[in-house]
């Protein structure tokens, strides 16, 4: 299992992560960003691609 | 066992270190760096840092030293490079030998040379040091003038009026982001920045400044003249080539690439151990019949990593066949943001190579989405806030 944090101070709601990895992150109704604080290591290389493109740099994985 | 030698540390540099790494590349990984920071992140330099004053560490990007396994070079400026013998030559006398290089030189600000040319109180923004001047210089009240009506223009301008300065921006466009956005798009922009307060001098240039030992203002091409105790010129960027001269390679407006990224020659043959990565490479299209183009958005440095660091783990590992070529060719879909005062602007492809312009959605007084085609094809999606609607339309985007 890998644990996601995203930094909530940071981020924008531009919902790039989404783009990588849709199983985790999506946009709500409001347009803002939720997303799963676990998830398995299979969803890691998705999950390492969404915190590279996050526009903020808000999204990292905590080991 | 390869050498990989990557002459930038910036992002697209960590980044191709990051895949070469992650694409089970084994051998030795050296990132010459010419500023003495490592690699951080540039986008909250004319926002967060600024508005902020915060420090490296806020927009540094973390790195995995042991899993990197990357030496770092700061501090170092290539100053020339010898493809066929296979090193690079650096300011400080160091020369290093690399099987494979990556260019991933970015840019730097465009200056104006004025027939009174002083320096004391001009700025531009493309590092953090210059950020960190910049802010060292301003204080509330403090007058303003910014040559450039582009996004880090924009940018700057709603910052340091957040910050309590007077603000003009002289730009030569009639409208700002039009050339990119679309005159419609543009006005709006405009208007809103209008009503917090910045002043716009359109169609206009600089004839000269105005001062003894700074600036103390500008005066315009039609005679006006502004006061201001800081100058910011944001026009625009050039790519940090001229290392790379002398080895016949296309350097016309960045590093000309094939589809690959590999650098490419005048006579138009690829350059097997040269790879080109972030705002320099200029690549060919996929789909459309346009000349190759350099593009300066955020995430091309890291898409172009991504791609150059597969490829060079592909060709150096074990028993890889010499002339295999990755078949696919790189496109990545440009994706661009932009927050000034309460506006955050979200755009896909590359809208200004539309012949048609429609806003699809929303309102220009509140929110919008413009979509943008050529030959009918959508190039480029836009909008201010209605982050979904714009983010559904960037799957149809054909570049």
């Amino acid at each position: 299992m890998i644990k996601i944090n995203v930094d909530m101070e940071k981020c924008q709601h531009y919902g790039q992560c989404v783009f990588e990895a849709p199983e985790i992150f999506k946009l709500n109704d409001q347009d803002k960003l939720e997303y799963l604080a676990t998830a398995d290591d299979s969803e890691r290389a998705n999950v390492q691609a969404a915190a590279d493109v996050c526009p903020m740099q808000a999204i990292t994985i905590v080991e | 066992m390869s050498k990989v030698v990557i002459v930038g540390a910036s992002m697209g540099g960590l980044r191709t270190a990051e895949s070469l790494r992650r694409s089970g590349f084994a051998g030795e990984i050296t990132l010459i760096g010419a500023e003495r920071h490592p690699p951080y992140n540039r986008p909250p330099l004319s926002k967060e840092l600024l508005a902020n004053d915060k420090d490296l560490a806020a927009v540094a990007f973390p790195i995995k030293e042991q899993e990197l396994g990357a030496e770092f070079l700061l501090g170092e400026v290539a100053t020339s490079l010898s493809l066929a013998d296979q090193f690079v030559n650096l300011a400080s006398g160091k020369s290093i030998s690399f099987d494979y290089l990556v260019a991933a030189t970015g840019l730097r600000s465009r200056q104006i040379s004025f027939p009174n040319d002083l320096r004391s109180g001009r700025f531009s923004l493309r590092t953090y040091d210059d950020a960190k001047a910049l802010r060292k210089a301003v204080t509330p009240g403090s007058s303003v003038v910014i040559l450039g009506a582009g996004f880090i223009g924009l940018e700057l301008a709603a910052t340091l009026r957040k910050l309590g300065c007077a603000v003009d921006i002289v730009a030569i466009e009639s409208t700002p982001l039009a050339p990119i956005l679309g005159e419609e798009f543009g006005a709006e922009v405009q208007r809103r920045h209008e009503a917090e307060g910045i002043r716009f001098h359109l169609q206009r240039t600089v004839d000269d400044l105005i001062g003894e030992e700074r600036v103390e203002g500008v005066r315009l091409d039609d005679g006006e003249i502004i006061n201001c105790s800081i100058l910011i010129e944001a026009v625009g960027s050039l790519p940090n080539t001229e290392w790379l001269e002398g080895n016949e390679l296309d350097l016309t407006n960045g590093v000309l690439t094939d589809q690959s990224l590999r650098g490419m020659c005048e006579d138009g043959t690829s350059m097997d151990e040269l790879f080109v990565v972030g705002d320099i490479a200029r690549f060919p299209y996929s789909h459309h019949q346009l000349a190759p183009r350099r593009i300066e958005h955020w995430n091309i440095p890291i898409e172009s990593a991504k791609r150059v660091g597969r490829e060079i783990a592909h060709y150096s590992a074990p028993g890889s066949v010499e002339d295999f070529v990755m078949g696919e060719h790189f496109n990545p879909l440009p994706s661009f943001w932009s927050d000034q005062f309460d506006m955050s602007i979200l755009s896909y492809g590359e809208p200004k190579l539309a012949d048609q312009v429609t806003l699809l959605e929303g309102d220009l007084a509140t929110e919008f989405v413009f979509g943008y085609r050529k030959k009918g094809e959508l190039v480029g999606v836009a909008g201010i806030g209605m982050r979904r609607e714009v983010n559904k339309l960037r799957g149809e985007i054909r570049l």
